[in-house]
């Protein structure tokens, strides 16, 4: 089971070049790296105390891309996401963010360089209000005089918390909840956003909104590395996606093969 | 519930009162109470000071005791932001009053014999030894030197949370005082003064150069007639920086940022909010405002002596931030100001009361630790978000907050 299986299709790794059909909407190679690679992440090895959850993860994310990560529960997903952000470096590997290693940086300035996430479970903070949640999410910025423009951006993009912006983080509804920490994500201006679980706890409805929405800041130009209990409605949105299985990366390509994967419709999308 | 009860009896001058705009709300209450401070000394003396009997609390505390108490407010301002703004336990702030005391005593008195070095000082012969440098400057530069001692003891400790970060505070407090006794001879340099203490203090002023200037700035404060008085001002002026610095401070970035980590540590790192930082920030701006507090103290009493820091210090000031509310700037000048008065005098007086009035003998002032507990514990269980609760915390306080430590992100 937790043996590296051999990808049974050509795994995106692989020196070979990416079909141009599965080509992201926007802006290829425009900052970044060898392919407009804006994240890549190789063998790391992350742990809680003795706990080796991470046991060798290599990832890639490309300019204007939605990556997503998706596997069983404790498989990894939430703390590849905290490695990267610098919640929980890893011990092992590299991280590079835009060309520049940002392995054992502290979360702040990872925020600060540009990557910005909303965390497993929301994590709002309950007493502040909507305006003041976003506000937080805006606390690395320096360009104070942008503030405004991506205020009105979120609430574009989610006009409920416009309604809503003096009312208490903690007493909205879940799917609310959810704006807020995809809103307060986006307040950073990041060039990379990382969604953990949005879909967690939501009526269907709810949920199809929430992937539009996905879909639509990443229109908008902003790569997303996408990690999802929801596989299928994932695969749907993202260009391509990893396969995570307690602490490595069983399986990777495009979303749309792995979506057709017979090992994948088995253990994720709960098809026969 | 009772809350509810207290708003409705207020009544139509309650609705009144609430229809003004919150700053006018503030605003008040705050201009009141300044005057009523300014001109203390003005209507004790012509006042005030009649009463010699008046019932429970014999008399009203004179200048030099409201002195005293101003200086003790200041302090649990400065915890406050450690404790009330920041979320974070210290059961050592004592030591941020020896460290500003200390200060005093080495920057301003003729401690240090063997040089002679005069900066500004006001009213001090140009004959005697030592360091005598103007205690204005002296007392900012023990906020800045007490402030750098919040640092070196935030810094390794911050990492700590919760009860841990407490006991490591509680040995600092501890270290300091211990240190300051036997630090008379470190390898043959008279550092403290041991035991003894440094004394005299010089005393603020404004030299011979301004005497007299603007309605008549004194020389010195010590050698005027006027000295509670000028001691009284000087404090109330400090207090009032403070109360700016401090209220400021709470709707700063830096404040948005203390309020983030105390409801939820990891969703802040998350926003980018450098948690070290942020809380060795706290540490030191919460100690400046004491090492003015000890500074000012020190020269107020032309003393620094190790008896004082102990850690019955630091659990008073605790009291003063809990009993008015943890956040609540006023709630803090309220409860300190009372605990103060009752510790310097109070307590005694209604000691003395007791006695006269009752066949009851019994000493109230001995007691007075376990009066503070008593409080304290009645307020625990009856109004535990303080006396004038800070509308943040006490939502925090009813609902509970995100209690879990970041993994490896404390930085
Ligand atoms: N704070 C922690 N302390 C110790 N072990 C942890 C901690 N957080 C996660 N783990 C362990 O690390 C492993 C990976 O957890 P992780 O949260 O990354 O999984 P996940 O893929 O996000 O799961 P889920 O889909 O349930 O969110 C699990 O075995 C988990 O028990
Ligand atoms: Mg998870």
């Amino acid at each position: 089971m937790s043996e590296q299986t051999p990808p049974p299709e050509r795994a995106a790794e692989s020196p070979a070049p990416q079909p141009e059909t599965q080509a992201p909407p926007q802006q290829q190679r425009a900052n970044g790296g060898r392919d407009g690679v804006i994240l890549e992440v190789t063998d790391i090895h992350t742990y809680y105390g003795s706990i080796h959850a991470l046991k060798g993860i290599s990832l890639q994310v490309r300019e204007g891309e939605i990556v997503t990560l998706i596997g069983a529960n404790g498989a990894g997903k939430s703390t590849t996401l905290r490695s990267i952000n610098g919640l929980n470096n890893p011990r092992k590997g590299r991280i590079v963010f835009q060309g520049k290693d940002i392995t054992n940086d502290p979360a702040h300035s990872i925020v600060k360089m540009g990557i910005s996430q909303s965390p497993e479970g929301r994590r709002l903070f309950p007493h502040m209000s909507v305006l003041e949640n976003l506000e937080m999410g805006a606390f690395q910025r320096t360009d104070r005089q942008n503030f405004k423009e991506d205020l009105d951006r979120v609430y574009a993009l989610f006009p409920r918390l416009a309604e809503r912006k003096t009312q208490r983080a903690g007493t909205l509804s879940g799917g609310e909840q959810q704006m807020v920490a995809m809103g307060r994500a986006l307040m950073a201006r990041p060039k990379l956003v990382m969604l953990d679980e949005p879909s967690m706890g939501l009526a269907p409805i709810f949920v199809e909104r929430i992937f539009e929405i996905v879909k639509e800041i990443n229109q908008q130009g902003t790569p997303i590395l996408l990690v999802e209990q929801n596989a299928m409605m994932a695969l749907d949105v993202a260009h391509r996606g990893y396969v995570m299985e307690t602490g490595h990366i069983a399986l990777t390509d495009d979303a749309k093969a792995l979506a057709k994967n017979e090992q994948v419709q088995k253990a994720y999308l709960g098809m026969d | 519930m009772e809350r509810v009860k207290g708003r409705s009896g207020m009544g139509a001058a309650g609705r009144g009162w609430n229809q003004l705009p919150e700053r006018a709300r503030t605003l008040i209450p705050a201009t009141i109470l300044i005057l009523l401070a300014v001109l203390y000394p003005w209507y004790h003396e012509n006042w005030l000071a009649e009463f010699t009997n008046v019932p429970v609390i014999i008399n009203f505390p004179s200048v030099s005791t409201a002195v005293i108490v101003i200086v003790f407010v200041i302090m649990a301002v400065g915890l406050n932001i450690v404790v009330g703004y920041a979320g974070l336990l210290d059961l050592g702030y004592v030591a941020f009053y020896a460290v500003g005391a200390y200060t005093a005593g080495w920057l301003a008195s003729g401690h240090f014999q063997q040089v002679s070095f005069h900066f500004g000082s006001a009213g001090i012969s140009r004959d005697l030894n030592g360091i005598h440098v103007n205690v204005w400057i002296v007392l900012l530069a023990a906020g800045l030197l007490t402030a750098l001692a919040g640092i070196i003891i935030g810094l390794p400790t911050l990492r700590l949370r919760g009860d841990y970060l407490a006991i490591v505070t509680l040995g600092f407090g501890e270290i300091v005082p211990v240190f300051v006794r036997n630090g008379d001879n470190l390898g043959g340099f008279n550092l403290t003064a041991g035991t003894f203490g440094i004394n005299p203090i010089d005393s603020p002023g404004f030299g011979e150069g301004l005497n007299g200037a603007w309605g008549g700035l004194p020389v010195n404060f010590q050698q005027s007639f006027i000295r509670e008085k000028l001691f009284f001002y000087a404090a109330l002026a400090l207090l009032l920086i403070t109360l700016f610095c401090s209220v400021r401070l709470r709707e700063s970035r830096l404040g948005r940022a203390w309020i983030a980590i105390r409801e939820d540590e990891t969703a802040a790192a998350a926003m980018g909010i450098p948690l070290m930082r942020t809380k060795t920030w706290a540490y030191a701006l919460g100690a400046f405002f004491g090492g003015i507090a000890g500074a000012y103290y020190a020269s107020f009493k032309s003393g620094a002596f190790p008896s004082e820091f102990y850690f019955n210090i630091s659990v008073f000031l605790l009291c003063m931030v809990v009993l008015g509310g943890m956040g609540s700037v006023w709630g803090v000048v309220t409860a300190g100001s009372i605990l103060a008065w009752l510790n310097v005098e109070g307590l005694a007086n209604i000691g003395t009361y007791l006695k006269r009035q009752t066949p009851l003998d019994f000493e109230v002032a001995k007691y007075q630790f376990g009066i503070y507990g008593v409080i304290i514990v009645l307020m625990m269980l009856f109004r535990p978000t303080g006396l004038i609760p800070e509308r943040r915390r006490k939502l925090e306080m009813e609902e509970g907050v995100q209690d879990e430590s970041v993994y490896g992100a404390s930085r």
